[in-house]
């Protein structure tokens, strides 16, 4: 089976995932206790109001039309519009989501930036200080609760040391790359945008690296003492290229699924951090939906997390195919 | 033993025959388990010629594989290399360090385990190589076979290229030059040319379609044509000595004949020496030149392959004999060899042969620790590790039948 054919199944199998999600979604509005017009029609309003909004919102329609016509408007682009505000709900979706992509992004890199060194450190100095350091650290790491890590981190480098701010988004990745060439000076707006960016990202990162540090250090463990190694030392290569090019290449392998499926987490999981941070991302943007019963916005925000999920899981594939070739093969 | 331990610091390399390329003396090898100290290999002396087959037979536990990683200082932990020397020819070599390191050199041999770290993994490839047992655990299971057959022919490359070949082979290869080569297209470890040398290895070890097949990943190889990828990775380094750990165990029976002509033609060709390390008196008696027998870490016999196979003299080496069938003469029973190999545990071990409680020729002598001698007195290349090289067996000495159960008993009851 070649690489493309590999991809193109996972594909398919991926758009099946997605209309899944899309169903699940839609079910969901209906086993909420409270009816959306409770919230848009005024608390006075007549039997008449309520279902002339029932019939706006299309709330009087059987459940199966219901359903085909969000699938329909879907295909269209068109989540619906907020109740609320009545702005598309996919315009205030994806207005929300470079922002958490961008804390999920960062959270991920200082993730695998830390991780994988302090995995490769810990499995190749086993039983050493370096190792138990790096162990304990993980161990602390998987069990201090998100939410307590980010007030702690803001009380200490935020309200003690002023170092960060204690909350909001001060640029966004997109205004500091336009402070290059724009009016604003470029060194203040990406310090700026860094600096509000850095105690969320740890926050939410911390969970990540301790996991992935655990999984590099026993996936190279496994590996270190697997007969090729042995094999590869003895044809005179030097450490460095047996241990990186091919025991961490081979770790990798397993670290990388987990990686994309965290990532996934990550974007979903982001709701905890964000709150604490006032990021104003997508998980607060859920919160406010779910308060307000804003259905289409929270539909439109599960199904963009649930497409990302989906994405990355190819790209998961796609990835794990190009480092393990028996993959492909099976 | 103990008079080489006291005289071991600065002797210069064993004596031997000035064809010898590698003089082993008094290799020992131990692993630091929890249940305690494990001496794999005790002592173990052994010389290998310029372009001879050299066997080592034993059963499985005797420390014939650790002895082979010994050699080539890949000894994992717990175990280490504990005391010996390996002396090896090398005229070049020798003149580098005869300055720095005196007691390490001698002649045109250095004592290899006195060498730093960094040459002694240089030595890994244009020196000693080795074939493994299992050629589907011993290739990356992720790096295609060319590519593994290229790099052993790269890093050799390296090394040649600088004039000061054992500095330069020292010198690492640095995380930056990895992460360049990794990442910027076009750039690798492996050149175009060693990827050519790898296709020739692969055609010299008769694999089809070299060309296609070096692109292949190990899971696409048979088991036999994978062993014969093993041997071409083996011989990138063009070795001096090159190590065969039981290099047909894992083949079928039919492929095992192919192999085998394969090496020994290879070695032919090339004049390398090679240790072939077996299990299998029959791979012995077909493809080398001279023996030993190991047995509990030790080589208890050694010698000539007709020294060995035709007068032995240490009982153990007759019960391995016994107990292969003889074609010509079916009809007797096959003799097999009581009991099993003993724990190789330090403190269970005790100073004695290690072979008497399983020994039909035990005697009082035999609980003491015995030294090799000299089992032939026309040639000195035939020695055994049992007094009976020295003197007959007699009855009045002979060990009761109960000995060793007895004082198992007595040390049960403490």
């Amino acid at each position: 089976m070649g690489y493309g054919r590999f991809l193109l199944k996972r594909g398919v199998q991926g758009v099946g995932v997605v209309w899944g999600v899309v169903t699940v979604v839609f079910v969901l509005r209906f086993i909420t206790p409270g009816s959306p017009i409770d919230t848009v029609a005024p608390l006075d309003a007549s039997q008449e109001t309520r279902q002339r909004i029932a019939e706006e919102l299309g709330l009087d329609q059987p459940l199966y039309v219901q359903y085909l016509d969000y699938l329909a408007e879907l295909l269209q682009g068109n989540m619906g519009y907020s109740y609320i505000s009545s702005i598309p709900a996919s315009v205030q979706v994806f207005q929300k989501l470079p922002a958490t992509l961008e804390l999920a992004v960062a959270a991920s890199l200082v993730a695998v930036a830390l991780s994988i060194p302090l995995g490769v450190i810990s499995a190749t100095r086993r039983h050493e200080p370096a190792d138990y350091a790096a162990t304990s650290f993980s161990l602390l790491g998987i069990s201090t609760p998100n939410f307590w890590l980010g007030i702690m981190l803001v009380l200490v480098f935020a309200v003690e040391l002023n170092v960060f701010p204690t909350s909001g988004r001060a640029y966004g990745f997109g205004q500091t790359l336009a402070a290059i060439t724009g009016p604003e000076p470029f060194f203040t707006v990406a310090t700026a945008w860094l600096a509000s960016l850095f105690l969320p990202a740890i926050t939410l990162g911390t969970y990540f690296t301790a996991l992935i540090t655990r999984l590099v250090r026993s996936g190279m463990l496994d590996e270190l003492s697997q007969g090729y190694v042995r094999a590869t030392r003895a044809k005179g290569l030097p450490e460095t290229l047996v241990r990186y090019k091919h025991v961490l290449r081979n770790t990798l392998v397993p670290v990388v699924t987990v990686l994309g499926l965290q990532l996934g987490t990550l974007i979903g999981g982001a709701v905890i951090t964000e709150a604490v941070f006032a990021w104003p991302g997508l998980g607060t943007e859920i919160i406010r939906a779910i308060n307000a019963r804003d259905w289409p916005i929270l539909q439109g925000s599960l199904i963009v997390i649930g497409c990302g999920f989906v994405l990355l899981n190819i790209a998961v594939d796609a990835l794990y195919a190009y480092l393990d070739p028996r993959v492909v093969a099976e | 033993m103990s008079d080489t331990a006291a005289a071991g610091e600065s002797r210069g390399a064993p004596a031997g025959h000035p064809d010898d390329v590698l003089r082993v003396r008094d290799l020992s090898t131990r692993f630091f388990t929890e249940e305690g100290q494990v001496n794999a290999v005790e002592s173990v002396s052994f010389t290998v010629r310029d372009g001879e087959i050299f066997g080592i037979v034993g059963e499985s536990g005797s420390g014939k594989s650790v002895t082979a990683l010994s050699l080539i200082d890949l000894v994992d932990s717990p175990g280490r290399v504990t005391g010996g020397e390996v002396w090896y020819r090398d005229a070049d070599l020798a003149e580098e360090f005869r300055d720095r390191l005196p007691d390490a050199v001698d002649g045109e041999f250095v004592d290899t385990r006195r060498l730093p770290k960094g040459v002694r993994r240089a030595l890994r490839g244009p020196a000693f190589s080795m074939v493994f047992q299992d050629p589907m655990s011993s290739l990356n299971p992720s790096v295609t076979v060319g590519e593994q057959i290229a790099e052993a022919v790269e890093v050799q490359r390296r090394a040649t290229a600088n004039p000061r070949r054992t500095r330069s082979r020292t010198q690492g290869y640095g995380m930056g030059k990895l992460i360049a080569d990794t990442l910027l297209p076009n750039r690798g470890f492996t050149s175009e040319s060693s990827m050519n040398r790898a296709i020739e290895l692969l055609e010299q070890v008769g694999i089809p379609d070299p060309a296609e097949r070096a692109h292949e990943y190990p899971h696409q190889f048979s088991g036999g044509m994978l062993q014969r990828a093993m041997i071409a990775q083996a011989l990138a380094g063009e070795p001096d000595v090159l190590i065969a750990d039981e290099p047909t165990t894992a083949l079928d029976v039919t492929i095992q004949a192919q192999i085998l002509n394969l090496l020994r033609d290879l070695q032919e060709q090339a004049g390398t020496s090679v240790v072939m390390i077996t299990h299998d008196l029959g791979v012995i008696a077909r493809m080398c030149n001279r023996v030993g027998v190991m047995y509990a870490g030790q080589i208890v016999e050694r010698g000539t392959l007709s020294d060995v196979f035709e007068t032995p003299v240490h009982p153990y080496t007759q019960g391995l004999l016994g107990s292969i069938p003889d074609l010509d003469d079916p009809a007797p029973r096959l003799q097999p060899i009581e009991g099993n190999v003993p724990s190789l545990l330090d403190e269970e071990m005790g100073g004695r042969c290690f072979f008497a409680d399983r020994c039909p020729k035990a005697m009082t002598d035999c609980l003491q620790p015995i030294s090799e001698y000299d089992a032939d007195p026309g040639s000195d290349e035939h020695t055994a590790r049992c007094v009976l090289a020295e003197r007959e067996f007699s009855e009045a000495d002979a060990l009761p039948p109960d000995h060793f159960d007895r004082n198992e008993e007595v040390r049960g009851d403490e």
